[in-house]
């Protein structure tokens, strides 16, 4: 009993100050990585001429903070707007929020003029110390659930059928986690709330699959019977983990994904700190959870012989 | 011994199919309730104009019919099994449990089949009209729906075992069945829409979403057949 608790506290504070390390880390040592070196013509709306710059136009026609463009070409002395191909000379309006800017079309290509590059923080990225980690450990614990579940219909054990269910609230709490953060990162990055791409819609599906593990806990009323069905769902559910985590890889995704050696030192302490930590975390939430059925179990257990 | 189990599994089908052909009560319910979603598909579908053309989303209305009418079904089957009292009689008679599990799941199969051979004339006849259809790979149809239909009637007979017991038992079917189906229903769509198409992208893009339906069917029915067995005794 004790044990539970202290163990709880403990880890309470390992995850607090790892989590409150990998965020110092996160924001004051790991570098803000860049979408890169982002030409202006690289935001430009749309294609509208022919010309050697439609590539890097079309290319990233998604970066569009630009307000419009124009193109003035200069053919054998006269000054006339539309076809590139005959073209001696072209110049290149760009509307910007600081007024208009003209630029050769050479200029505007290699985007050395000032005001027409510049590299773009992506201060967003900063989520992935949380989002990543949490994420993590609901597919870990949603593991340990389906394991406890297996293990109590092998021995049909009742602490087994506890362990289940509350490594099943802390998958609960931890897949929420890991979708308010994703929809926030996601509203940054993509411009959208939510897109139904297949890591998202495998996520959700699993969403469902926890929710419907408790709907299904909450309908059976005897008891025996109650942790069998929970523990086979849970089993079946689980099926969904894996493949929700390999489906970046397996099929073309917007979902970004971390590739070996991708993260520079400072970064991959701070996220390696902070994985430490969330799993601390979740080992305090089990925990405190466990030892406070373990005190219910007490107080029955106690209320029953009082009765006799 | 595999002939007294295969002699055990044939009695409890022909139950099942005798029970059928008596009151065609399932097969009634099912296809009536197909034949209702029918109707509500006409009405989502009426305000799309001319220039809609239903085949973009013919495999995904279908199979949108084939999970609810087969939900209805599956609780049917075991409703009755439970308020007869005769899963409690086979439960007390000398039947090895996956026999039951194979039993259920196979009766459910044929029904939900003959629920979708009905279902597709139907359809076709009520959306596809003017829209020839001679593009498509038709013939490769049948295929993934015996494929789909096998995955829904194995995990929905463990699953309808299950909440058969709970109260709200429509609902929890619901709620446990639809996410469970999700990776197979996905794949059916996808096959059965590329066999509408047609050409041979389709057929690839069929092929595809075959392997995702069959990959389905074997990890999940085996995982089904392995759980029935503490399930149905619970």
């Amino acid at each position: 009993m004790r044990s539970t608790t202290t163990r709880a506290f403990i880890a309470l504070v390992v995850g607090g100050v790892l989590t409150l390390a990998a965020f110092l880390g996160a924001f004051f040592w790991a570098g803000v990585p860049d979408f890169g070196f982002v030409r202006t013509a690289e935001r430009a709306d749309s294609v509208r001429y022919q010309g050697p710059f439609e590539q890097a136009i079309d290319e990233t026609r998604y970066l569009t903070n630009f307000i419009g463009y124009d193109v003035e070409v200069v053919s054998g002395g006269e000054t006339f707007r539309g076809d590139l191909l005959e073209a001696d000379e072209v110049h290149v309006t760009l509307q910007t929020a600081e007024g208009e800017v003209r630029v050769s079309a050479a200029e505007f290509e290699s985007g050395l003029v000032r005001g027409s590059s510049y590299g773009r923080p992506d201060w967003g990225q900063k989520i992935f110390y949380f989002h990543v980690p949490v994420a993590e450990i609901s597919f870990i614990v949603f593991g340990f659930a389906a394991f406890y579940s297996l293990r109590f219909i092998m021995t049909r054990k009742r602490e087994y059928d506890t362990k289940a269910r509350i490594s099943m609230e802390v998958t609960l709490l931890f897949v929420l986690l890991t979708m308010a953060t994703g929809i926030l990162w996601t509203k940054a990055a993509w411009g959208v709330w939510w897109d139904w791409e297949p890591r998202l819609t495998t996520y959700f599906i699993m969403t469902l699959l926890v929710v419907a593990y408790f709907v299904l806990r909450n309908a059976v009323e005897d008891e025996e019977r109650r942790a069998l069905y929970a523990a086979a769902f849970s089993i079946l559910g689980f099926i969904d983990a894996p493949i929700s985590f390999f489906i970046t890889r397996l099929i073309p995704s917007n979902h970004p994904v971390i590739e070996r050696g991708g993260l520079e030192p400072p970064m991959l302490i701070s996220f390696i700190i902070a994985q430490v930590g969330m799993i601390a975390f979740g080992y305090a939430i089990y925990q405190l959870r466990m030892g406070e059925v373990l005190l219910k179990d007490r107080i029955e257990h106690a209320k029953t012989l009082l009765e006799r | 011994m595999a002939s007294t189990s295969m002699r055990q599994f044939r009695a409890m089908l022909r139950k099942d199919i005798v029970m059928e052909l008596r009151t065609k009560e399932m097969l009634m319910s099912m296809g009536l309730y197909s034949l209702l979603t029918m109707v509500v598909y006409f009405v989502a579908l009426s305000q799309a104009g001319s220039s809609f053309d239903p085949r973009d989303i013919a495999a995904g209305l279908l199979w949108l019919a084939f999970i609810f009418t087969s939900m209805l079904g599956l609780n049917r089957s075991l409703v009755h099994e439970k308020d007869q009292g005769c899963l409690e009689a086979l439960l007390l008679s000398p039947v090895d449990r996956p026999v039951i599990f194979f039993a259920k799941f196979i009766g459910n199969l044929i029904f939900l089949l003959i629920v979708e051979a009905l279902t597709i004339p139907v359809f076709a006849f009520l959306f596809l009209q003017g829209n020839a259809l001679d593009s498509g790979a038709l013939a490769l149809i049948p295929l993934v729906l015996v494929a789909g239909s096998v995955g829904i009637a194995g995990v929905g007979t463990l699953l309808a075992t299950m909440s058969v017991n709970t109260t709200g038992k429509d609902f929890v079917l619901a709620m446990l069945f639809i996410p469970l189906m999700y990776p197979l229903l996905l794949g059916a769509v996808t096959a059965t829409s590329a066999a509408i198409i047609g050409g041979p992208e389709g057929v690839a893009a069929f092929w595809t979403g075959m392997a995702w339906v069959v990959g389905y069917d074997v990890i999940m029915i085996l995982a089904s057949y392995g759980l029935y067995e503490f399930i149905v005794g619970a």
